[in-house]
């Protein structure tokens, strides 16, 4: 995707413009599906934020750093809408009366798919249970490509926390492919 | 491999497996609806829309009749409203409010509604110069109450035909 292209249509889209309002959404639904997938498993949790994502993207256009990449300013807004679902304390009750129907209904986590790459793919298996915080900048790093001072930035804290944190991930996943008798990524 | 690039390689093929719903595209596509039409409420667009629609649906019929204008019963013709500064734009658009009273208004309360306009504009086009500019101390004490009288009994009618004009 070309930032100038998408700038401009985000523009028109603003402005009620149906057509480049698909535009954009064509252009960019997946990355932001996949980058919220990756962090929140439930999947109406995902869709609820991934239709966020999009109200957000009209309604602070104007914070918009044209001197950014455009996929940065997205995956700023991802990830704080993201943690902002983690904060509120209402789904905190969505989520305790869920847990509860879990039990009685198993798992009903995202896709099939997802569980099957989950017994096919070790190490993202081992992703996916890291904590949240060890996991954001995982994804951030591995999937994104960010250094880390671009995913302080995103995440909207010190560089010294995310490298702490992506060292601390990265001695997790270690220890775990190790503790589960694979030794071929360890150093 | 390392473990760096044995992540970035599955979470790509993972990520490759993941297809966003296509119904969320429904969703979000009603959702931006919402904040289109709620930006457009709080501006003046929303009048302008419906003031072009009335404009519109004038302009069809009145393409065919071509003497069946409204306005005509109260100008005469383009000309008069064009000798006070008008144009023809202002001619079509009185044409729409005309053409929306009808369809509002009850065949009795239409009949009023455009005798009151009548006076109304008699007195609208005595005090407007060529120009455009207003001059309200042209009318004498006497005229100035009537026009004020036909103001207040036109209100009413205002806000019946604006009231019903909204969707």
């Amino acid at each position: 995707m070309k930032d100038n292209e998408l700038l401009s249509w985000l523009e028109k889209a603003k402005l009620g413009d149906e057509s480049a309002f698909q535009l954009v959404y064509q252009a960019t639904h997946q990355d932001v599906y996949r980058t919220v997938a990756f962090l929140v498993y439930n999947k109406q949790d995902i869709e609820d934020i991934v239709n966020e994502v999009y109200m957000s993207m009209w309604r602070t256009f104007q914070t918009y750093d044209p001197n950014r990449p455009f996929r940065f300013w997205l995956h700023g807004i991802t990830v704080r809408l993201v943690q902002d679902w983690k904060r509120k304390t209402w789904r905190r009750i969505r989520l305790f009366e869920r847990n509860r129907r879990m039990t009685c209904e198993h798992f009903d986590w995202t896709d099939k798919a997802v569980q099957q790459f989950e017994m096919q793919h070790e190490l993202f298996s081992l992703v996916r249970q890291l904590s949240y915080k060890l996991r954001v900048v995982v994804i951030l790093r591995y999937f994104h490509d960010y250094a880390l001072e671009e995913i302080a930035d995103i995440l909207q804290i010190p560089v010294g926390t995310v490298k702490s944190r992506h060292h601390l991930a990265m001695k997790e996943l270690r220890k775990r492919i190790e503790m589960t008798g694979g030794d071929a990524y360890v150093h | 491999m390392s473990i760096e690039k044995e992540l970035r390689e599955e979470l790509r093929q993972v990520a490759d497996s993941m297809q966003c719903p296509p119904e969320l595209y429904g969703r979000v596509r009603q959702s931006y609806h919402q904040y289109a039409n709620d930006k457009r409420g709080r501006s003046p667009m929303k009048k302008r829309v419906l003031a072009g629609i009335a404009t519109v649906a004038i302009l069809i019929p009145s393409a065919v009749f071509a003497s069946s204008y409204l306005a005509d019963d109260l100008f005469g013709s383009v000309s008069t409203i064009e000798q006070h500064g008008g144009t023809q734009e202002d001619y079509q658009e009185i044409e729409g409010m005309l053409q929306a009273a009808k369809g509002k208004l009850t065949e009795d309360e239409f009949k009023e509604y455009q005798e009151l306009i009548k006076q109304l504009i008699q007195f609208k086009l005595k005090i407007t110069d060529e120009k455009g500019v207003k001059h309200e101390e042209k009318l004498t004490q006497e005229e100035q109450q009537r026009y004020e009288q036909l103001a207040s009994k036109l209100a009413p009618y205002f806000e019946k035909i604006n009231k019903n004009a909204k969707p």
